[in-house]
């Protein structure tokens, strides 16, 4: 009989009402909603409502959102479509590689440093003017760790007083509202337990941004995605209820396990700053690789940032910029579905994997 | 000064051989950890506030590691 593995990935199914709609979603919104039959216009009714349930949750209006395919590129469209030939990009050490990868592609960018609790050093926007923008993350994927965006955007502003500020909200999704300053933003449906494969970036009405590709219409981005998947995200964002206690309980006992039984072991991110959802743990001399293979053979699964695990073999820029061990990282997510039964299951499973291990 | 090569190895094999090392020799004294690992130079850091022993790098891919005083 196959064991069954707990998922503690950063991945989840899912949601059940998402999936439930899913099938029905297809059959009734394959239409393309700007072609003028009958089935396009009940599919163009589909997208609007969707729109509007998406936008009335995430605190935005409807003609503020942009759907687009991918999550990443989500990015690029909320970046690029904002910044002139003379603008600096800020961004922090911590931001995801493709936000990074934005930045450096521009003659001016300023790379913000974080502590070693992962908050962004406010200090270094001398020099930042009006037309500049601020890339700025609401929690860190890999750690959890939840900046202050009002602290940091105010001394943006302070320097660039009609500066921009784009958002990664990608690990944030609905758990928090967006602060009162943003011109862009960028959503991942998966936050939510809706499908992958849908990003959604919000640009605030009335900012100066215009579709950065080449265009010959009106369109803001391409309108290649797939309607279903909008329509499966737009339940899971409705069926999506806040457990944020429970699994911040969750996270503390498994944080406070970890501390007190297994020796030398970084945790990112102080849990009363972070996403109550992510865990982030290096054990020293162990194997990031070893370890995830030793707690899936122990019925766990779980996400590694680990050098050792990632193609480029560098080590993790989250963990780096944090001055944070590097090796022997797991990341845990704790899911609605978790259980106490689970923590401590899984708090002696990493004792004994880490223990055999280290003897190696 | 004893010198340890840890070229080609990667995360944490350097950090680990670094630790064995240390091990034999006396408080105060210095060694030598040869590694290429892009890993290595945060790690290290990160070991040394983790075990109270002091390490710098010295040049690329090398680094002196100094062991504390109550190892």
């Amino acid at each position: 009989m196959a064991q069954t593995l707990k998922n503690f990935l950063a991945e989840a199914p899912l949601s059940p009402a998402a999936r439930d709609v899913l099938l029905d979603a297809f059959d009734q919104g394959w239409h393309d909603p700007q072609k003028l039959t009958q089935g396009a216009s009940k599919a163009r009714i589909l997208q609007q409502n969707s729109l509007e349930s998406i936008a009335s949750r995430l605190g935005v209006h409807p003609t503020e959102l942009e759907i687009v395919g991918e999550p990443a590129l989500g990015h690029f469209f909320a970046i690029q479509g904002f910044i002139e030939p003379t603008s600096t990009i800020f961004y922090s050490t911590v931001d995801k590689k493709e936000i990074q990868a934005i930045a450096r592609a521009r003659q001016s960018a300023v790379e913000l440093s974080v502590n070693s609790l992962g908050q962004i050093n406010p200090d270094g926007f001398h020099g930042a003017k009006h037309d500049d923008l601020l890339a700025l993350q609401g929690a860190n994927a890999e750690t959890g760790v939840v900046q202050n965006l009002n602290e940091v955007t105010e001394r943006f502003l302070s320097h660039a007083q009609r500066g921009l500020v784009c958002l990664d909200f990608t690990a944030v999704g609905c758990q928090q509202p967006l602060p009162e300053k943003w011109d862009g933003a960028v959503f991942d449906s998966r936050s939510w337990r809706g499908p992958q494969g849908l990003g959604i970036v919000a640009i605030k009405s009335g900012s100066r941004w215009r579709n950065p590709l080449p265009h010959i219409n009106s369109v803001k981005t391409p309108q290649s995605f797939s309607l279903p998947l909008l329509i499966s995200s737009a339940v899971a964002l409705e069926s999506w209820v806040s457990d944020d206690e429970r699994i911040r309980q969750l996270s503390r006992r498994l944080r406070d396990g970890i501390r007190s039984r297994i020796s030398d072991c970084d945790i990112a991110g102080d849990l009363e700053g972070s996403l109550p959802h992510v865990n982030s743990f290096s054990f020293l001399y162990v194997e990031g690789e070893e370890l995830l293979r030793s707690l899936e053979k122990r019925g766990f699964l779980v996400d590694s940032g680990s050098a050792c695990t990632a193609e480029d073999l560098q080590p993790s820029h989250v963990l780096a910029a944090m001055g944070l061990l590097t090796h022997g990282n797991v990341r845990i997510t704790i899911h609605a579905e978790t259980t106490e039964t689970d923590i401590d299951e899984l708090i002696g499973a990493l004792i004994q994997s880490v223990e055999e291990l280290r003897k190696l | 000064m004893r010198e340890i090569d840890c070229t080609g190895k990667r995360c944490p094999v350097p950090i680990i051989e670094a630790a064995k090392a240390i091990k034999e020799i006396k408080s105060g004294e210095t060694l030598v950890l040869i590694s290429n690992d892009p890993a290595t130079k945060v790690d290290l850091s990160a070991w040394s506030r983790m075990t109270g022993n002091d390490s710098h790098q010295i040049g690329e891919n090398r680094f002196s590691i100094t062991k504390k005083a109550t190892n």
